[in-house]
């Protein structure tokens, strides 16, 4: 293996990670609107997002990017290979927020929310002021792993054909006829990454745990 | 589209030995891990040291590591010590090892999470040893664990699919293969996801299930 | 408007609430006029709490009227139920105390008394502080302002809640059992803040179990039992010769516990 080669696992990585924050960043704000639609109860609608995500939670990433990719032509929506990878990333980790952001709306204390409404929050500002800022820190850890689980699907994607850190390691492999060496040095790339993010997990429930106890 | 589902329907042999595949890949490996996990557990916790710190790098780096990369170093790294395994085996082998260090950091959780004094009172009756486990720590512990081991088999379940890289015939590679066959991705694919969905409301079942057995028992 | 008399700040007529099958509340109506200090006792599940909530529409009731200075709470001039807009509006001159607490937590204690004040009353921030910095010394909690209040204890904690609640410069301050949740070595502190309200005249609904504070500092008890109010009366004449059976009994488990 060459310089090169390791150079252009490294760009695959780069590419890898950047699609799984681009799903991430989308994913949160969407799964968060699913949730306060399930929360709210909104009739029919509360139904469908339950539905789609109990779908989605149940789809390998593998299985929903195949469908998109292929199918979506096939009704006349044009959709290159990194379109269809940030789609399914966005679909598949919404589904998990959504979970995630709904636990801490239905925990959310009910007196306290009751006291924003005593002192004459209307609905938008007790979101805003009283439940958003708490749901947030409950919230955290589950969304960092969230993160870290997306990440870590996120090599899948080189099966539609996007040059990522999978589809590197395999063409370096093929050009090599040593398939091993590749893999060794994507893990190595890319595990760091996601033990930053585990560690990121332990360390915000540590700090909670630590505050709470205070 | 009717016919496309049509198309999907004579292909149906097809789809269910990949469902058939993809099901037993993951009880298989979600028996063999949670066996593993029982070894790896008390190793964790260890008062040696060096062999709780060893468990430990192990279990982290799993869970540090894609399953996708994973799979594929198990699959092309074996045969360089020697052992040769067919598709199914190494996709089997990867996805048991990989769930192993989950499972081993969910009972370890679990384990830690229960309370002293009902061991205790099992030592103070005369328990000790296997009896111990069998019958005083391990029930409250599955029973505790059991929600979240059953999340994990949904974990494995999804992952399975991964495998269709390496071209074992589960459950998605049965769908590209109809797909590219007949081009009908979307009937493909699709059913493909409803059985998917079906598989995981099986094993929620049985969460709610022993649940409904732990709640009892609170 | 025409049937309250002028000093009437608080007028309920006739309300009723229903939770499936168990009738909490039955053709409640009372007065509160100003400065009056209105103690609220009865037997657990006699619907106090709910009568409260309703005053306040947190909870809605099924019948009756409510009339906060003249106006009619919950229902506007169009007849229709008010929108939460309009409830909020309403809900800033109505002071609320709970039972728990509910401080918020991701607040410290001083942001906990200008939250609303400031994002709801639209008041100068600079103003509020001060204000809000006199009632923390008013409840002897000026030292706790830039703390948390998972660091209080549960008593700093209900003064901090009755504090908040005064920030609003509500019409009407209700108290739904504000030491029933605490140790019985805290009830004091906070008895002893409602007592110093009690003296200077705020109008006050209080929902309490706290038979000595109700006979030393209520102008008026309400005494409830399922659902109805069943005796009404000043404290010296409710405790020493109640009219009403139930009450004799109610007077007599409590002494004697």
């Amino acid at each position: 293996m060459s310089t090169a080669d390791i150079l252009a696992i490294l760009q695959g990585a780069v590419v890898t990670v950047t699609l799984s924050f681009v799903g991430i960043l989308i994913g949160l704000p969407i799964g968060l609107g699913l949730a306060l639609l399930r929360w709210a109860d909104v009739p029919v609608i509360a139904r469908i997002v339950a539905v789609y995500v109990s779908v989605l939670r149940a789809t390998p990433l593998v299985t929903l990017l195949l469908l998109l990719f292929f199918a979506l032509p096939n009704v006349g929506i044009a959709i290159g290979p990194v379109s269809a990878a940030i789609l399914a990333l966005v679909m598949n980790t919404s589904a998990f927020n959504c979970e995630v952001w709904r636990a801490a709306l239905m925990n959310f204390p009910k007196e306290q929310y009751e006291a924003a409404q005593s002192v004459g929050m209307h609905a938008s500002l007790r979101f805003r002021r009283i439940v958003l800022p708490q749901i947030v820190r409950v919230s955290l850890p589950g969304l960092v792993n969230e993160m870290s689980l997306l990440i870590k699907v996120t090599p899948v994607l080189a099966v539609v054909g996007v040059v990522d850190i999978t589809r590197a390691a395999v063409r370096i492999g093929a050009e090599t006829y040593e398939p091993l060496p590749p893999f060794l040095v994507a893990i190595a790339m890319y595990a760091p990454i996601v033990f930053a993010l585990v560690s990121l997990q332990r360390f915000i429930e540590r700090r909670q745990l630590a505050a709470e106890a205070a | 589209m009717i016919r496309d589902f049509a198309i999907v329907w004579s292909e149906r042999d097809l789809l269910l030995s990949g469902l058939g595949n993809t099901t037993i890949l993951s009880v298989l490996s979600a028996i063999a891990g949670l066996v593993i996990a029982f070894v790896l557990t008390p190793a964790l916790m260890s008062k040696r040291r060096w062999l709780a710190l060893a468990v430990r790098v192990f279990v982290d780096g799993m869970r540090c590591v894609p399953f996708l990369l994973f799979a594929y170093i198990v699959y092309y790294g074996l045969p360089s010590f020697g052992i040769r395994l067919d598709n199914w085996s190494s996709g089997l082998v990867a996805l048991t090892v990989y769930h192993a260090a989950y499972l081993a950091e969910i009972l370890r959780g679990a384990w830690a999470a229960q309370p002293r004094e009902p061991l205790e009172a099992g030592v103070a009756f005369g328990f000790s040893g296997p009896r111990l486990f069998r019958r005083i720590i391990l029930p409250p512990l599955l029973l505790a664990a059991g929600p979240i081991i059953g999340n994990q088999m949904i974990q494995i379940v999804k992952d399975s699919a991964f495998l269709t890289i390496i071209a074992l015939p589960e459950l998605t590679h049965a769908a590209s293969s109809i797909q590219s066959r007949h081009y009908v991705p979307f009937a493909a694919f699709i059913t493909a996801v409803f059985l998917y969905w079906g598989l995981c409301l099986i094993i929620e079942a049985g969460v709610s299930g022993i649940d409904r057995l732990a709640a009892a028992r609170r | 408007m025409g049937m309250t008399n002028d000093m009437a700040v608080l007028d309920v007529a006739g309300i009723s609430k229903r939770f499936g099958d168990l009738q909490v509340l039955s053709d409640i109506s009372f007065t509160v006029t100003r400065g009056e200090t209105v103690c609220v006792l009865g037997p657990s599940g006699s619907g106090k709490s709910t009568l409260l909530r309703c005053i306040n529409w947190l909870e809605r009731p099924d019948a009756g009227q409510i009339y906060l200075n003249g106006d009619r709470i919950g229902i506007n001039n169009g007849g229709v139920v008010m929108s939460d807009r309009e409830l909020s509006r309403v809900r800033t001159r109505i002071g609320m105390v709970f039972q728990h607490f509910a401080l918020w937590p991701h607040l410290t204690v001083l942001q906990n008394l200008m939250e609303a004040p400031v994002q709801v009353q639209k008041r100068p921030v600079a103003e509020v502080r001060e204000e809000a910095m006199a009632l923390l010394a008013k409840v002897g909690l000026s030292d706790k302002c830039d703390v948390f209040p998972a660091r209080l204890s549960g008593g700093q904690k209900q003064r901090v809640g009755i504090a908040r609640a005064l920030a609003m410069k509500p019409d009407v301050l209700l108290f739904d059992e504000p030491t029933s949740a605490l140790d019985p070595e805290l009830v004091g502190e906070v008895l002893l803040v409602m007592r110093e309200l009690a003296r200077e005249g705020r109008t006050m609904v209080i929902v309490t179990h706290e038979m000595g504070f109700a006979r030393d500092a209520a102008t008026r008890i309400l005494f409830m039992d399922r659902g109805r109010v069943v005796e009404t009366g000043r404290p010296e004449r409710f405790f020493v010769s109640p009219d009403t059976e139930r009450a004799r009994q109610f007077i007599q488990r409590y002494a004697a516990g």
